[in-house]
């Protein structure tokens, strides 16, 4: 039985997924709520806001039987922020412009806070933390008051790409988000490129690499090179491995480690 | 109200709200994109697969419902003034479930893919965990098969493939899955037989041997790397041992590389975080 | 070693210099000399996976058979090519699995050094592997003679990378399906 797919899910699979997120409209018809799979759907009662996934804003759009607000990110002052961030400043040169923080996560302004993770409870009783495409990332916000300086959502390239495709009319100068969009894309693209020198970290048991703020596209069109290698010098290094092993094994033996490996400066980002 | 009946709307408590539809569907979501980006086949959730299915089913039954009432209507009456909205709601309730089948027949298809391609190991390792006294002395029969398959008589390719009837924990598979790797590997073996390995030597015959140092029995590589998102306060990666790398409760014996802190997406290894995996279930999350 | 793995086992056909150390009775057949005798001191290229078998008496540090050399693929002169510039060297000519033979080496011989110039090697290389498998001309000009040196591993490598990149472009209507 012949499975055609990669191991990582694929372009087609991440703009599946991209469509899974959360937008604003505004209908321009009633429909009563509806009891989907994947959760209840709120009436729609115009002009009232409502919220609903991608996919199905995007099927009463194009029946023209809603309107999408855009997200706030995605807007061309915003993006024209993120971009002087992501090219200008000097704490992203290497890394990429931080995310949207995840609920109950410091933003960041106020990096010296402890993060405290808010599970939600399943029907099995494990812990569950809601993560992008669930999160409210490109709803419009109703409260500006934050003053949260914007960011890119996981789902930005996809978000962006389909609002541009079937709802332009929607947004704020549509050929400039446009030309935006493939700006920040080019910026981004060339610190991924860059990081490959550092790559080696992830090879080595219990190394890894850093690529907060990447976005799923971006790991989509990546993801198979990163993998082949990250794989490829760790084959190369297997017997450097071994010798690590071994040292450590021996350390241990004679009660001389003490846990503060030289691991922790390979914290870095790119 | 029946006592039964009143027990029965507990017994379908929560799972019945639409809310834990959304996490279950979160939940079915997540698990995909993490089967679909490791090499190993996960653990089988068992109980949200099963409360995912019988969704499904009620969902076609309210979809056909639906649709057919849209035919009874009075021919006389044009049906969509009836009910303006029957055929916008028709779309959408069939959208959404066309979706989530794809996840389903994606997910399902994913680990099968990866049955097939290792089904000797995952077979070895049920059969591993057989508790029935009977079967293990088979077992260990089958593993001193160097020395004795000369002499045995008529050894077929299928003789490798381990019995695994009395197996009472599936784990990693569902009970449908175990009886497919089975049924493959013996097809498989049958097959082989027929076409080559019958007319090999008897000793040459087996699909599990690992003579000179090569078992014929390959895993899923599990030093691979994947891309994660921590969503715990934080989670320490690996290098190798028991515990679970979250919030820093590791076991004694593990090696701990980097730290992961909440929101931060990695590139790991996968046996680097398989236990922080594993254990917390979602707090590590596939991207 | 992967007993399916078809690369795994074209590596080790691959050849590296052998020199007997004993006399061997009726093993001509190796020298191409089928009933004669192999003298000792005999040097001949030997698939990998017999050249490690016949030298484990070397490693248990009993009498040996043969000695194995370093194969030409990994010779001095090679590692420093690689210290001067990763990208001009043609692997695929030194061997068509040059990787996964440098593996195997290294599991036979303890090489420190090289571990480290391979490993910056791979890395070079893979950079430019991705600048012209996200090229949608194509490979142009110099590329061109660069992707036809890459070694088995590092093809596999633009493959994953282009298919990547394509089905993005695909994704986003900038190329067609094929």
């Amino acid at each position: 039985m012949a499975f055609p797919l990669p191991r990582g899910i694929v372009a087609s699979e991440i703009a599946f997924l991209a469509e899974m997120e959360t937008v604003t409209v505004v209908p321009r018809q009633r429909l009563e709520g509806l009891e989907l799979l994947g959760g209840p759907i709120e009436p729609l009662v115009p002009p009232r806001r409502a919220s609903l996934p991608l996919w199905l804003a995007l099927l009463l759009k194009r029946q023209r039987r809603a309107n999408i607000i855009p997200p706030s990110w995605l807007h061309p002052e915003s993006l024209s922020l993120i971009l002087e961030v992501e090219s200008q400043h000097q704490d992203y040169k290497n890394a990429f412009s931080p995310p949207p923080p995840l609920p109950g996560q410091p933003s960041v302004r106020d990096q010296g806070l402890e993060p405290t993770a808010r599970p939600q409870y399943t029907l099995d009783g494990n812990r569950y933390y809601a993560a992008p495409p669930f999160l409210p990332q490109n709803t419009a916000q109703t409260t500006v008051s934050s003053g949260e300086p914007p960011a890119l959502p996981f789902h930005w390239i996809e978000v962006g790409n389909m609002l541009l495709d079937s709802a332009s009319d929607d947004l704020m100068d549509p050929g400039q988000i446009r030309r935006l969009l493939k700006d920040l894309r080019e910026v981004r693209m060339a610190k991924m490129r860059s990081g490959v020198d550092v790559l080696d970290d992830a090879a080595m048991g219990g190394g890894g690499v850093a690529l907060t703020g990447v976005g799923a596209m971006e790991l989509g069109d990546e993801r198979g090179f990163l993998s082949g290698v990250v794989d490829g010098l760790r084959k190369i290094g297997a017997s450097k491995e071994q010798a690590r092993r071994e040292q450590l094994a021996e350390q241990r033996a004679n009660g001389g480690y003490n846990g503060t490996q030289d691991e922790e400066e390979d914290y870095m980002e790119f | 109200m029946d006592i039964d009946d009143i027990l029965a709307s507990v017994d379908r408590g929560p799972g019945a709200s639409p809310e834990s539809a959304a996490l279950d569907h979160q939940q079915l979501t997540r698990f995909w994109i993490a089967e679909r980006a490791v090499s190993e086949v996960l653990p089988w959730p068992a109980p949200l697969m099963e409360r995912m299915m019988d969704r499904v089913r009620l969902q076609i039954e309210t979809i056909e419902d639906l649709a057919a009432s849209s035919v009874d209507t009075n021919p006389s009456h044009n049906s969509t003034s009836h009910n303006p909205n029957l055929n916008l709601r028709l779309s959408i309730l069939q959208t959404d479930l066309a979706r989530t089948q794809y996840i389903i027949r994606s997910l399902l298809r994913a680990r099968l893919a990866k049955l097939t391609k290792h089904s000797m190991h995952y077979l070895v390792q049920l059969a591993s965990r057989n508790k029935n006294p009977l079967s293990s002395a088979s077992q260990s029969q089958s593993q001193s098969q160097t020395q004795s398959s000369a002499s045995t008589a008529n050894v077929s390719p299928e003789d490798s493939v381990p019995d695994i009837s009395a197996l009472t924990d599936t784990t990693p598979l569902s009970g449908p899955e175990t009886s497919f790797v089975h049924a493959h590997q013996t097809l498989l073996a049958g097959h082989y037989g027929a076409s080559f390995l019958g007319a090999f030597p008897r000793q040459l015959r087996r699909l599990d041997d690992n003579a000179g140092g090569t078992s014929m029995v390959q895993g899923p590589e599990l030093k691979e790397v994947v891309f994660v998102r921590c969503l715990a306060a934080q989670v320490n990666c690996l290098m190798e041992g028991e515990g679970d790398g979250v919030d820093g409760e590791d076991g004694l014996g593990d090696e701990i590389g980097v730290t992961m802190r909440m929101g931060d997406v990695w590139v790991v290894r996968w046996d680097g975080v398989r236990k922080a995996w594993e254990r917390g279930k979602w707090n590590c999350c596939n991207v | 070693m992967s007993y399916y793995d078809i690369d795994s086992i074209l590596t080790d056909a691959q050849k590296l210099p052998c020199t007997f150390e004993l006399e061997v009775p009726g093993l001509g057949i190796l020298e191409g000399n089928p009933g004669d005798d192999i003298k000792a001191g005999t040097r001949i290229d030997l698939p990998l996976w017999l050249g490690e078998m016949l030298s484990i008496g070397a490693r248990l540090g009993t009498s040996r058979l043969v000695t194995l050399d370093m194969p030409d693929a990994l010779a001095e002169r090679v590692m420093n090519a690689l210290k001067a510039d990763p990208r001009t060297v043609d692997l695929r000519a030194l061997a068509p699995h040059f990787y996964t033979l440098s593996e195997r080496i290294l599991e036979i011989f303890e090489e420190e050094e090289m571990v480290d110039v391979l490993i910056n090697t791979f890395k070079k290389r893979a950079a430019e592997i991705s600048d012209h498998a996200h090229n949608p001309r194509g490979a142009v000009g110099d590329g061109v003679d660069f992707l036809r040196g890459l070694d088995e591993t590092e093809r596999q490598l633009f493959r994953a990378a282009h298919d990547r990149a394509k089905q993005v472009r695909i994704w986003a209507g900038e190329a067609k399906k094929k």
